[in-house]
């Protein structure tokens, strides 16, 4: 009979790191700040913008984890159970950075005005665009208020309430019945979160908060884009905590055929991005239409070509060729580098996604960005830290928890 | 220790008290008897079926493509509507056996068999619809790149008409190996069982000399992970490209960036249907209820559910962008042709949403999942509604181009493109038939797999675990 680590301690050096990095980051944008914060609207515009990416990066792959749990719970899998509080304890940084993404909208929108941000804002400009005339009926600061807090609202909810229903297997062994109601009770939450899930990131959410960066174009394929590419940072986010665990000692439970199967998503789901890429990018391209391609013009041609096809480089062609190998996602090692690579992939994704919309003819990528990084994941380490060490790393009545013990990849 | 274990809870995947001999008994039956009376049945009317096609082919090819009612303006009708029905249907096979395999979804031993065989059929009858149409059918094979003596002529590489002809062909050929793989050990268990000589030697060869030896499992096993990892690409290759074929043009209504993934999920949607109207049967004729259990079908609904709202998803985002786009081109086809029901075509758009988006919501309830004549019911409905979305991509968008002077007039098929239709249908069920009355249709070495894992007497001898202390547990058989 082996006794285990059930209760997570915070380290006193994660709490040192996690202080250091929120200072870093407020240090960054206090100074940002002072030097654009005040400056011209296109300064301004980039700075808000630099925060503003950040945090919907953030707090998306954050939700991303608690879309891994519904999901998996829907498809009726054991396999997680093992590590499924790390991915929980995870999704707890959606309120939280939700409000801090709701306050720069906020502060955008109605604060600082900034229609180089936001072109669809600038009334005058509406009034005599025909186009962006025509969506105001969608394209408005109430309906893009509204729709954030239901977004955000919703997925706190409904993720708080899957945390809660998670406890209740950490009181007394379940019988048939109690089991079976029990995991019932998840399934119900779990396609709710899914169907609410479905309704903002693959659909109007991400048109509201990206897509309207460039208030002219369009595409289908957008959200659905998004979506890949927060998915799979939610993966390597998971990926990223577990191993940290493992090597402070936790999660005994867990191993490399969990390892195994948490690198088969981040491999498999880093193609999936690729392939929505591929298909938004060369049918555009194709068709040669030019109130499409007007949106790569930037991102292909101009001063934002390197990290264009740099995305590419780290999101795919890395992904592909390392994790392809059974025993790379095996191996803790490479594993962390992999997970810490696809983070760092994605994030050059949204800034990809977001900046050449604000600032067409200057590459903005500096110290701003990874300031501003910095503090989401100080904040980060000391949320999640403090979520982990609030209950038993593992539920352990979960009537599936046996089948995930013995897992083999 | 390694423990084979799954939580009580779970459904088991095989009724009854089966062991290993009562599972090949069962599935091996309906070979080694005289076929029902049904059975004769239903083949003649798929023979019947098949003949019909057949002279419509015969009369087209003589008389040449203007048999058919297609014309200037609306230069693709029934055939590629039918060909990417079709094509469509043939996903859920590859699907079940590769990816569903990859995320270890131990219900699709239950099913695998037969929803790759119907791959396989419904694959080669949407080929006949772009090999038909060419119209000089001799000449079928100018499709296919390689230095020739007429010029050379190369055929056009940019062309997503011939993209389709390597992701067609890839996928067939791999569906096709992947089902035969699977079905070698079971073929050598008949040949192994026979008592006729025909049958000895009939599943002597297509068993290739399977001994069951470890190494033959081996190289089987092997082989299978293969053309597993290559089998799954492939489910997400052929209908993206089939969606490239509309998408790659700058024709309203077809040019959108969300047709990839939106048609890989509706060709899912709509396989996963047609598994369930022949499974559906197939259980109650063969008597297989044991092991296409509700599980399997509840599962499957699971399944058409997601699609079908995925598929809806996309659908109100093109209609949205329609109108985001500010695009009046746009607007016309969404708003103008498609979603009104006084346009000629309106019946069609609002028959796709109905059948496609609105109705399979009721399988959110698990009383409807698990109800025989409903999922039956809906399964037929999903497929015209398949038929509907194939239909109004197409002839909505091209029937009224951008030259109102070549607008076409409302097009209908003429009786040799129906003909053909349905001739497919004869081709298809043809196929099927005798694919259930000469082989099994349930994978018998895989149902024996996960016998002793999932199968409701074995799942009852280890009940004793659930109980068990986890740190016990885990002491006892954590690897």
């Amino acid at each position: 009979m082996v006794s285990i680590k059930e209760q997570f301690e915070i380290p006193a050096k994660m709490k040192t790191w996690a202080m250091a990095l929120i200072a870093i980051g407020i240090i960054s944008v206090v100074i940002g700040f002072i030097m654009h914060g005040t400056g011209t609207e296109e300064e301004q515009s980039v700075f808000w913008g630099t925060i503003m990416y950040n945090s919907i990066y953030f707090m998306l792959i954050c939700n991303a984890t608690m879309f891994f749990v519904c999901a998996v719970t829907l498809a009726m899998g054991g396999w997680h159970l093992v590590f499924q509080r790390v991915a929980e304890a995870i999704s707890v940084m959606v309120p939280i950075f939700g409000v801090i993404t709701f306050a720069v909208f906020l502060y955008i929108i109605f604060g600082g005005h900034l229609h180089s941000i936001y072109h669809w804002i600038d009334k005058d400009a509406v009034a005599k665009d025909k186009l962006l005339d025509g969506k105001s009926g969608f394209l408005n600061p109430t309906f893009f208020m509204v729709w954030s807090i239901l977004s955000i609202g919703l997925w706190s909810i409904l993720g708080a309430r899957m945390r809660k229903l998670s406890v209740e297997a950490d009181e007394s062994p379940m019988d048939y019945e109690k089991g079976k109601h029990f995991v019932w009770r998840n399934t119900v939450t779990a396609g709710l979160f899914i169907v609410w899930f479905a309704l903002t990131i693959g659909s109007v959410t991400p048109w509201f908060w990206l897509m309207s960066l460039d208030a002219h174009w369009y595409s289908t394929m957008y959200s659905w884009y998004t979506f890949a590419s927060t998915f799979v940072s939610g993966c390597a986010l998971i990926a990223l905590w577990v191993i940290y665990l493992k090597n402070k000692g936790y999660l005994e439970y867990t191993n490399e055929e969990h390892l195994h199967d948490l690198g088969k998503f981040m491999f498999a789901f880093s193609i999936f991005w690729t392939y929505l890429w591929f298909a938004q990018y060369m049918l555009i391209w194709y068709a040669n239409i030019p109130e499409e391609t007007i949106y790569f013009k930037p991102r292909v041609q101009g001063v934002y070509k390197g990290i264009f096809f740099f995305n590419l480089i780290i999101n795919f062609v890395a992904p592909i060729l390392i994790l392809m190998k059974k025993s790379t996602k095996r191996n803790y090692t490479m594993m962390t580098f992999m997970a810490v690579l696809i983070l760092f992939g994605h994030w050059i994704d949204f800034y990809q996604m977001v900046m050449p919309s604000i600032s067409k003819n200057t590459l903005t990528l500096g110290w701003l960005d990874f300031g501003v990084a910095a503090l989401f994941i100080g904040l980060m380490i000391h949320f999640v830290g403090k979520a982990l060490a609030r209950k038993p790393l593992v539920a352990k009545y979960h009537p599936y928890l046996k089948e995930s013990i013995i897992h083999q990849a | 220790m390694h423990l084979k274990y799954e939580a009580q809870i779970r459904e088991p995947l095989v009724d009854g008290d089966k062991d290993y001999h009562q599972v090949s008994e069962d599935i091996c039956r309906p070979i080694e008897v005289k076929p029902s009376r049904l059975w004769y049945i239903g083949f003649f009317i798929s023979i019947a079926l098949l003949l019909f096609g057949v002279w419509s082919i015969y009369d087209q090819v003589v008389y040449g493509v203007g048999q058919w009612n297609l014309n200037k303006t609306v230069g693709w009708g029934w055939d590629i509507t039918n060909f990417v029905w079709w094509i469509g249907i043939g996903h859920a096979g590859t699907l079940i056996s590769a990816i569903l395999l990859l995320f270890r979804q131990g219900w699709r031993t239950g099913v695998n068999r037969a929803a790759e065989a119907m791959t396989i059929f419904a694959v080669i009858c949407a080929g006949q619809f772009p090999i038909w149409h060419m119209g000089r059918v001799w000449l079928a094979f100018f499709i296919m790149p390689y230095p020739n003596s007429r010029g050379p002529v190369w055929v056009n590489f940019n062309s997503p008409l011939l993209w389709d002809v390597f992701a067609v062909s890839t996928y067939f050929t791999v569906s096709l190996l992947f089902w035969y793989t699977g079905l070698l050990p079971d073929l050598a268990l008949i040949r192994d069982r026979a008592k006729t000589k025909f049958r000895k030697f009939f599943y002597g060869i297509t068993s290739f000399g399977w001994t069951g030896s470890t190494k033959h499992w081996q190289r089987h096993e092997a082989l299978s992970l293969v053309l597993a990892g290559l089998a799954t690409p492939l489910v997400l290759s052929v209908h993206t490209i089939v969606s490239f074929d509309f998408a790659t043009s700058v024709i309203p209504g077809w040019h959108t960036t969300i047709f990839p993934p939106y048609f890989v999920a509706g060709a899912i949607f709509s396989g996963f249907a047609m598994v369930q109207t022949l499974l559906l049967i197939l259980r109650r004729v063969f008597n297989l209820q044991d092991y296409i259990t509700l599980g399997h079908i509840e599962a499957m609904n699971k399944v058409i559910v997601l699609t079908g709202s995925i598929v809806g998803i996309a659908y109100l985002t093109e209609l949205f962008i329609a109108f985001y786009s500010q695009n009046q081109y746009e607007a016309y086809a969404f708003f103008y042709t498609r979603a009104n029901l006084f346009s000629p075509y309106g019946w069609a758009y609002y028959g796709m949403m109905t059948c496609n988006v609105l109705s399979p919501q009721i399988f959110w309830f698990r009383k409807m999942r698990r109800n025989i004549y409903v999922t039956f019911f809906m399964s037929i409905i999903v497929n015209i509604g398949m038929w509907f979305e194939r239909f109004v991509i197409i002839a909505t968008s091209i029937f009224r181009d951008y030259l109102p002077s070549s607008w076409s007039i409302y097009y209908s098929p003429s009786i040799f493109e129906i003909g053909f239709y349905v001739g497919t249908f004869g081709l298809f069920f043809t196929c099927f038939f005798l694919f259930s009355k000469y082989f099994p249709v349930i994978a018998i070495a895989e149902i024996k797999h996960v016998l002793k894992t999932s199968g409701q007497n074995y799942k009852e001898q280890v009940g004793g675990i659930e109980l068990q202390k986890v740190e016990e547990f885990a002491g006892e058989y954590a690897h």
